[in-house]
């Protein structure tokens, strides 16, 4: 392992779960009414009927003895935490994040809410290293809005996550009310792939659902080119001129060649946005910011230095494991070899920016940063 | 190259694999259905530990829409990225004339006492033992 690699990373994407499928633990978080409904139904989130890889799901070694993986701190600490020095490590939760396919606002709010609550209090107090993202329904914009004002200024709440399945690009004035309040708490508004064609949400791609698990995962960076065309177009940018948006585990190699085409046509169509001061790149390079993991695989690795330059990645990209799931990428393997800056811009310095944690310089030369819930491993 | 004594055959029965670590090396021993294998517990990959990963059967390369399984007990899936290994061969099943893992030979040999040869924990009794040589 070189210098480089055992400088202090920020992990941008990590799976915090549920001991099982009963999630008992979210019960008392809930209101009585759902508790007696969860105890009968279970949670009763929707499934899209597709496997998945690995172990049912997630790395065969990630299973601790107790429970899924992801559920238990400690191995959390040993395979990755600690592991790769990981300074902070953001979690964004795993089996309540398809809030937005449920049916019912006010059921989905109400878990949103409760697992806000348990993220902070069963994890964000375990280790002082953890971030959180929180959970909103979109189903209901005034409760989300309302969530958001409720928990957004907890310090361990970075950002505020929503699916990439949806029922409307988020772009669409119906969301506004959610940007307006992120913005005015400092909190990116994330998206993580997930829940497309299913529940309430719309198909998957224009033609529907493809047979295959290796064809729905295809899906994500089109959800994604949807969403930010539309955030771009309907003026989101220029309505909330301090929002940052994050898209998680969407691809990234994608990236330039789509605002190469995005700039080239906004030349001759821009009179029919004009809201839209800027060319679309621009509100990229400035405002969103993409994880990195399931980094694209070129024939050669050093290809993705070329793809680097044409994406900005010193600016856009933010190192992300996807922890504990199947396709997982390691700090040290994943990555071609890196000049040092363009090394720690990805791995640390950009996701210390968009989230506000401590500036390089400030930074403990490692994480060991005393824990309020005296759970420092 | 040395032999290093794994264990007792009767304590790699089939189906069954011991991870050993030779000479700063950590090795998966591998009995399937009598024979024995030896893979370097590494993926090439990312470098998961390979040899921790589930043994399975795999499909077979075939028309469209059919999907059969077979060679049960002989592929080794890495317990990260789910890449498929023939624990015979050490071959990618997805890509076999390129992407490999280091395969070792393994032997049964029957082991007097007091064999100064072997390198690793000493053997007090003599009997049929797995051979690992690497």
């Amino acid at each position: 392992m070189s210098a480089a690699a055992r400088e202090p990373i920020i992990d941008c994407d990590v799976h915090n779960r549920f001991k099982d499928r009963s999630m008992r633990e979210l019960l008392p978080y809930l209101p009585r009414v759902y508790q007696e409904d969860v105890k009968q139904w279970g949670v009763n989130m929707p499934a899209g009927g597709y496997p998945n890889g690995g172990d049912r799901g997630y790395r065969a070694d990630s299973w601790p003895q107790d429970g899924y993986a992801g559920s238990s701190v400690d191995l959390m600490r040993e395979q990755l935490l600690d592991r790769y020095h990981v300074e902070y490590a953001v979690l964004l939760g795993q089996e309540l994040r398809p809030l937005g396919t449920l049916p019912d606002a006010d059921y989905a709010a109400a878990l949103a809410h409760a697992y806000n609550e348990f993220l902070i209090e069963h994890w964000l107090a375990a280790d002082a290293r953890f971030r959180g993202a929180m959970l909103i329904a979109t189903q209901d914009v005034p409760q989300a809005v309302k969530e958001i004002d409720r928990i957004g200024r907890h310090p361990g709440i970075v950002e505020v996550l929503v699916a990439n399945g949806a029922r409307l690009p988020y772009g669409n004035r119906y969301y506004h009310p959610i940007f307006e309040a992120c913005e005015a708490l400092g909190l990116p508004f994330a998206l993580h792939t997930g829940s497309e064609g299913v529940g309430i949400n719309g198909q998957p791609s224009v033609a529907g659902y493809g047979s295959y698990y290796v064809e729905n995962r295809q899906v994500r960076p089109q959800g994604y080119m949807t969403h930010l065309t539309s955030l771009i177009f309907e003026g989101v940018f220029e309505r909330f001129p301090k929002l940052r948006v994050v898209f998680v585990e969407g691809g990234y190699a994608w990236l330039a060649p789509f605002l190469w085409r995005l700039d080239a046509d906004y030349r001759g169509l821009r009179d029919q946005t004009p809201w839209v001061r800027r060319p679309p790149s621009e509100y990229v390079w400035e405002r969103v910011r993409f994880t990195s993991q399931p980094l694209e695989e070129p024939e050669r690795p050093s290809q993705l230095l070329e793809v680097f330059a044409w994406n900005r990645a010193d600016r856009t990209l933010m190192f992300a494991s996807d922890y504990p799931h199947w396709d997982f990428d390691s700090p040290v393997d994943a990555f071609p070899r890196l000049p040092d800056e363009l090394r720690r811009r990805i791995f640390r310095d950009t996701a210390a920016e968009l989230y506000g944690f401590a500036p390089r310089d400030a930074a403990a030369p490692s994480p060991s940063i005393a824990s309020p819930g005296g759970g420092e491993a | 190259m040395s032999r290093y004594v794994v264990g007792r055959v009767a304590e790699l029965p089939p189906g069954s694999r011991k991870i050993v670590m030779v000479d700063g090396r950590s090795i998966g021993v591998f009995n399937i259905a009598g024979r024995y294998f030896a893979l370097r517990n590494r993926c090439p990959h990312q470098g998961a530990p390979l040899c921790l990963g589930r043994i399975k059967g795999t499909t077979l390369p075939g028309k469209p829409y059919a999907r059969v399984y077979a060679r049960d007990g002989e592929i080794i899936q890495c317990p990260w990225h789910g890449w498929e290994f023939e624990i015979e061969t050490g071959r990618t099943y997805f890509n076999p004339h390129r992407l490999r893992v280091k395969t070792y030979d393994v032997t049964v040999e029957r082991v007097e006492m007091a064999d100064v040869t072997l390198e690793t924990f000493s053997v007090t009794t003599e009997g049929d033992f797995v051979i690992l040589h690497a």
